[in-house]
């Protein structure tokens, strides 16, 4: 991954008043930190910090008076709804030096008919030469079998990479997909408990008379479970 | 229906409605999901209520994980009975869910049909939600 040049400020008040100013000049607070160094404060900008944390442990190459310094994203905060970068926290790191970072999984290709296809790691932890980092590891699950398993051993990783999790960690597993009469069983039964009424029946006219029966049944059952007390 | 077992109190106090949601903002299982862009009280008969409008539409193709679970009694007093006399029945479990908060998560499945499902799914809850996924860059 290439490594990003983001000019930053060194930032001298600090507080939530401080962070907001910052942040409402469209900049974003931060902080370096690593290798036993002083934590350094710094702002940066927030059109450049943002498209740049777009990607995964992007690297960067923080410039500040006149000195160069390259770091990695350790930790993001970001508004919950607008997605917004609040703050970063960048970790020093060096040229060759190895970093331990999580990188997505992907799944590609089909797998064989009737085999649901579960991701159970999203990121896998990969030990990696900081300058050399991959920004995914894809999956292939073409003609993958129903009880067929990808572990993480099977996963192929860029040269000068190597696996920093139990080599047997689960990554993807294919199961067996429900059958439609066993779906459309446990719907129906859960439709009758929930007193939810079919489109169909809907557009044919149906009284919605389960809705009222359904309602007078929901305290019943939370009467029920708190009576087992 | 989601009720949960056993509690320890058959009647709470109503949970609070302020804030914004402190975990749980971004998916942690599956590619697609349902975020809440408002607070709100959802029920359990909602949270069903979407599942199935979810699983109804992609069929047997995906996976479908639920986030929230509705833990909290609510109570009410029967109609046309006077003030007083201790609080009312529990009528209702809900779950109180915060602005940003990932309620449902979807796999398995290619993203039109996504898309679909969770806004059937949306229809069903009493919020404004948005759609959100793991390759739209924010999460």
């Amino acid at each position: 991954m290439s490594e990003v040049k983001i000019k930053a400020e060194s930032r001298t008040e600090f507080g939530k008043g401080a962070a907001r100013r910052i942040r409402r000049a469209d900049k974003v607070p931060a902080v370096l930190y690593g290798h036993g160094a002083e934590p350094i404060h710094l702002t940066l900008p927030g059109h450049d910090a943002m498209m740049a944390l777009k990607n995964a442990n992007a690297l960067f190459s923080v410039q500040m008076e006149g000195k160069e310094q390259l770091a990695l994203a350790k930790e993001i905060q970001r508004d919950p709804i607008r997605g917004f970068v609040k703050h970063v926290d960048l970790i020093q790191v060096r040229r060759g030096e190895k970093v331990t970072v999580d990188v997505p999984v992907y799944v590609v290709g089909e797998a064989a008919s009737d085999a649901l296809v579960v991701t159970e790691q999203t990121t896998i932890s990969i030990d990696a030469e900081a300058t050399h980092i991959p920004e995914s590891i894809e999956v292939s699950v073409e003609g993958l079998e129903i009880g067929s398993q990808v572990l993480a051993k099977d996963l192929q990783l860029p040269a000068g990479s190597s696996l920093h999790v139990d080599e047997d960690m689960l990554i993807v597993n294919a199961v067996a997909a429900p059958t439609a009469e066993q779906l459309e069983a446990e719907l129906a039964e859960a439709e009758a408990e929930a007193g939810v009424e079919r489109e169909e029946a809907e557009a044919v006219g149906a009284e919605p008379a389960a809705e009222p029966a359904a309602e007078a049944a929901a305290p019943a059952e939370g009467e029920s479970a708190e009576s087992q007390e | 229906m989601l009720i949960p077992k056993r509690v320890k109190h058959r009647k709470q106090h109503h949970p609070r409605r302020r804030g914004m949601a402190k975990g749980g903002t971004s998916l942690a299982f599956g590619d697609y999901g349902i975020q809440a862009i408002e607070g709100h009280y959802v029920t359990n008969r909602q949270i069903e209520s979407a599942r199935i409008a979810m699983t109804r539409h992609i069929k047997r193709g995906g996976k479908v994980w639920i986030n929230i679970y509705p833990d909290r009694p609510l109570t009410k007093k029967p109609a046309e009975t006077r003030m007083g006399s201790g609080k009312g029945s529990p009528e209702w479990w809900i779950a109180n869910v915060k602005p940003g908060r990932v309620m449902f998560e979807l796999s398995g499945v290619p993203e039109p049909i996504a898309r679909e499902a969770l806004r059937r799914a949306m229809h069903k809850l009493p919020m404004k939600c948005k759609f959100v996924s793991r390759e739209g860059g924010e999460f």
